[in-house]
């Protein structure tokens, strides 16, 4: 990806919309003349370096791992079980404290709080009280005065388990006679939609196609492994660990340790990746537990890869149920969708995950008449929780695929047919919802230009090869939505060195949160980007900003970052125009230069202003919070006016080579095109449109947590396949801008979408290779094969949850 | 189980300076030089050799320092991420890794400059076949690899 190539403004298209789009209401424009319209002169649109990169280059840059090993005094260390499903009899510490260096050894008995964690749901105990429903759970802590104490002192723990039937998979679990996992019994309460008469539709439908689709569990795998460490000096517990929304990290933790949240104070160190995985507790209580106990002393820890990737949770493994209807024309009029989702042991935000697949179920298609149930299903695998893409991504692999299915079907063009069913400006999404600026279809024409127009000579194939190519279109709703709160909060304000300092609570995880704060408030103020320093996800310094998920931060912190330089800037034009004796509207801040927009012969250093303001006592410092209100979801229809702050809408194209005799999949040609609204710092949008494709595409290929018996047989990353150098082909990014009439210089966002488009392009165009569309990811060899060698495979019954089945918990 | 307490007396170069301390027969080059003598710059990750996280060059060569112990370092040359830049002034390489955009978490950062150096000094002008050979060992979650090969190009264009 040349950087070039991106940041392609779509102006022919937003003209062309502007003179026929029946709904969207332009902004009064202002006269041209006007000295205060705002565009970007500073560093916003620009790919500036990363303010945290040279400390990542250098090395210096300190991460969980990188804090402790000269300040612990001791280390901590979980003993988990080895049972999926056991009833804890008991937990024998005696020869655990007789283990050289080992200090204590920690139960649920011993904790202080109500030792319960839990993103949404807080269903999961912090350590085990008398079950554990998963190989992983927590069982007991052990503090030691070195790494290898505590290690040895866990496996001199003796736990007495009595075994019990395991739920292995969602139909274990739906059987009558399954063990109950929870109170409420194993399956959790989904989320439906009703919107028209799908029923009745499906049986007017000219076309029919009905499918079912089965998506894997899918590991976070970010390198950065969870590290920190904790002290309690008495009155307030810190805790340095990374996370994705330090002020709801401090909020749980103070609750499962029974503290007020004053006295509990998060900071997170640089964060090596996260993508969904840390917004669950990891160490946060097991570390703030054992400091509490150890008054005064610094205790630390850190998970291996194998303990990380067995105690961490999972993208949900979902089945979806899929029918679609149409005319012989090609008109959608009706999806019928039931959706399975393993919930694993623990639900955490498995309702939140739920409630996004079935908002999205049907996707940018216009599609009059919905009907969608969605259920979470209680086993004895991994929790699963939150991982970039949360439920839109599965059910974005089931519409696509249905594209194909129906565009096979009436003999159509897949091109044509989305084109016929995409909304367009002003149209409902799944829930009702319209939407204002729709462009899906910009997206989706963008990419097949940029795919047509560089159109290179295909090398000729083997006889062995076969090649395809595939289009995926999504949309995402951005924000937590449905109604929950949802806010961010930024300060920024000059110090008394003269530098700008820019504080919110999001966390950096190497998306470019910095970045992105730091230009808009650069920008705001007039001032280089190299005089901002950023603060971020302290909770002794900064203010809550939500969580660094949903694809928000750009549209939340970013605004609040938007509103508080404002303040910031006002009051020092307040100041200036006291020492330049002009009111302040004849002023405006460049280069760190006040100037007179009128009269150029206005002038005074930005140094002078802000020595000004101090004598004068301004506090030149400004708050910005950003609070929009979304509208809860219906709780029989689904449907809700406004779900979604905004839409994202996104198209990706891949090109692939199959080897019909191994079924290796080689991808040619990639293309991705995303409306990011306004690309903030252009590289970095590129970079989460790379990195998110890449991510997609592992898990269209090969990433997989293979479970058996509620074991998983693959922590490591020898068996737990990444993409390399090798996988990836280059990424052609088409970035378009056309702008959110809310978002802070008309940003949207970026974080999931490129990963939500790339497993259904990928699956595509392997379907029309092989000329069998993939049901059932990851699309490895192997499922290739079985592809091409249908007669070969036993295709999986999925007994329990057929359509019929769905009934049962209304 | 008792401990280890058999120790070694290591002298090697670390980043041009010698090292001559007591250190743990069974501890790796990794934790030696993260907890033994604080450079964290090498990162841990996988543990077994697969992501590259830890990638330091001994002797010319990229090693994986989670995977050798110290024994096997007497009298080596190693060289880590802190041993590159020459004052305020950056390597070539962390130069091109902040214009590409190559460092985005930069978890792998470190591991992947000093793989690429490893490649760069072996094979200034590398084919794609060389280039993979020399980076495939390396494990990024975030960029998705396109800038980090952008970069990589464009410090051997610079390679002296």
């Amino acid at each position: 990806m040349r950087n070039s190539e991106c940041g392609i403004r779509n102006a022919q298209h937003r003209a062309a919309r502007a003179a026929t789009a029946p709904v969207r209401t332009e902004p009064l424009s202002e006269p041209s003349h006007t000295p205060y319209k705002e565009s970007p002169r500073g560093p916003v649109g620009r790919s500036e370096r990363r303010v945290d990169g040279r400390e990542k280059v250098l090395g210096t840059c300190l991460y969980g791992a990188d804090l402790f090993y000269q300040r612990a005094d001791y280390f901590a260390q979980v003993v988990r079980s080895e049972m999926p499903h056991a009833r804890l009899l008991g937990v024998e510490s005696e020869a655990a404290l007789r283990v050289p260096g080992v200090v204590a050894v920690y139960t649920a008995h011993d904790m202080p709080g109500t030792n319960r964690q839990g993103l949404i749901h807080r269903d999961h105990p912090v350590l085990a009280e008398g079950l554990v429903r998963y190989r992983g759970d927590a069982v007991a802590i052990v503090v030691g005065q070195s790494q290898a104490a505590a290690r040895n002192g866990c496996n001199a723990v003796q736990v007495a388990y009595e075994a019990l039937p395991v739920v292995a998979t969602m139909d274990d679990a739906l059987d009558e006679s399954a063990p109950k996992l929870h109170r409420d019994g194993n399956v959790m309460g989904g989320k439906r939609i009703r919107k028209g008469d799908a029923d009745r539709a499906l049986e007017e439908a000219d076309v029919v196609v009905s499918e079912t689709f089965q998506t894997q569990t899918v590991d976070h795998a970010f390198l950065d492994l969870e590290a920190g460490i904790a002290q309690w000096d008495g009155g307030v517990l810190t805790i340095q660990v990374s996370g994705q929304w330090a002020h709801e990290e401090r909020r749980l933790t103070a609750l499962a340790l029974g503290l007020p949240i004053e006295q509990v104070q998060i900071v997170t160190p640089a964060t090596g990746g996260a993508f969904g995985g840390r917004e669950d507790l990891s160490l946060q209580v097991y570390l703030g537990m054992a400091a509490l106990k150890h008054p005064g002393k610094t205790i630390a820890m850190q998970y291996s890869r194998e303990e990380s990737m067995r105690a961490r949770h999972k993208r949900h493994a979902i089945r979806i149920h899929y029918t679609l209807g149409a005319k012989n024309d090609g008109t959608i009029t009706a999806a019928k969708i039931t959706v399975y989702s393993d919930e694993g042991a623990y639900a955490s935000t498995g309702p939140a995950v739920l409630r996004k697949a079935a908002s999205h179920a049907t996707g940018p298609l216009r599609v009059p008449n919905v009907y969608v149930d969605v259920y979470g299903v209680f086993t004895n695998n991994n929790p699963t929780g939150a991982m970039r893409g949360f439920g839109a991504c599965q059910m974005a692999i089931a519409y696509n695929s249905m594209m194909d299915r129906l565009a096979e079907r009436l003999g159509m063009d897949p091109v044509e047919l989305w084109r016929r069913n995409l909304i367009c400006d002003g149209d409902e999404v799944t829930t009702g919802q319209r939407i204002g600026i729709v462009t899906a279809t910009a997206c989706m024409d963008a990419a097949l230009a940029k795919y047509r127009d560089d159109r290179r000579v295909d090398p000729p194939l083997a006889a062995h090869q076969r090649r395809g190519w595939g289009l995926s279109v999504i949309c995402f709703g951005l924000g937590y939505g449905d109604g929950f709160p949802d806010a961010s909060r930024a300060t920024v304000r000059f110090k008394s060195d003269g530098r700008m300092e820019v504080a919110t609570g999001g966390v950096e995880y190497g998306q470019g949160l910095l970045n992105m704060t730091a230009q808009i408030a650069a920008e705001k103020c007039g001032v280089p980007l190299s005089r901002v320093d950023v603060v971020w996800a302290d909770t002794r310094r900064t203010q809550e900003s939500g969580s660094s998920s949903a694809t928000r931060q750009t549209y939340f912190t970013g605004n609040a970052v938007r509103i508080a330089a404002d303040e910031l800037r006002e009051e020092v034009l307040d100041v200036a125009g006291k020492l330049l004796c002009v009111h302040p509207h004849e002023l405006d801040i460049r280069d760190a230069r006040i100037v007179g927009r009128f009269d150029p012969a206005l002038s005074a250093t930005l140094d002078d202003v802000l020595a000004e303001g101090r004598r004068r006592g301004h506090r030149l410092e400004g708050f910005g919070i950003f609070k929009p209100r979304t509208v809860c979801e219906d709780f029989a229809t689904g449907q809700s006016p406004r779900s979604f702050i905004t839409y994202l809408f996104g198209a990706h194209l891949a090109q692939v080579v199959v080897d019909v005799e191994t079924g290796e999949v080689r991808i040619e040609r990639y293309v991705a095109c995303h409306d990011v609204g306004k690309a903030i710092n252009p590289q970095s949008v590129a970079g989460q449109m790379v990195g998110g494709a890449t991510q997609g595409i592992g898990m269209a290929l090969m990433e997989e947590v293979v479970n058996e018996d509620g074991v998983m047989k693959n922590p490591n990353f020898t068996d737990y396949i990444l993409p390399t150098f090798r996988d990836v082909p280059e990424i052609e990014c088409v970035i378009l801008e056309n702008d959110d009439p809310g978002g802070p210089f008309g940003a949207r966002g970026i974080g999931e979408p490129p990963l939500i488009a790339a497993v259904p392009a990928v699956l595509s165009a392997i379907g029309s290779a092989v000329g069998a569309q993939p049901h059932t990811t990851p699309c490895n060899p192997q499922r290739v094969w079985e592809l091409l060698h249908p007669e070969q495979a036993a295709r999986p019954a999925h007994p329990a949850t057929t359509p019929a089945h769905a009934g049962m918990n209304r | 189980m008792a401990q280890l307490e058999t120790t070694w007396r290591l002298q090697c170069t670390v980043n041009g300076g010698p090292v001559d301390c007591e250190v743990p027969q069974d501890q790796t080059l990794l934790d030696f030089l993260r907890i033994g003598i604080g450079l964290t710059g090498s990162k841990g990750s996988c543990l077994e050799g697969e992501c590259g996280s830890c990638t330091v060059i001994v002797d010319g060569q990229a090693v994986n320092s989670c995977l050798v112990l110290c024994p096997q370092m007497q009298g080596r040359r190693i060289t880590t991420i802190e041993g590159l830049a020459c004052g305020e002034k950056l390597h070539v390489l962390q130069e091109t890794f902040l214009d590409a955009g190559a460092a985005q978490c930069g978890y792998c950062t470190p591991g992947l400059i000093m793989a690429a150096k490893a490649l760069l000094d072996e094979t200034p002008n590398p084919t794609e076949q060389e280039f993979f050979e020399g980076m495939e060992g390396n494990i990024c979650r975030c960029t998705g690899y396109a800038s980090i090969c952008e970069a990589i190009r464009a410090a051997a264009r610079q390679w002296q």
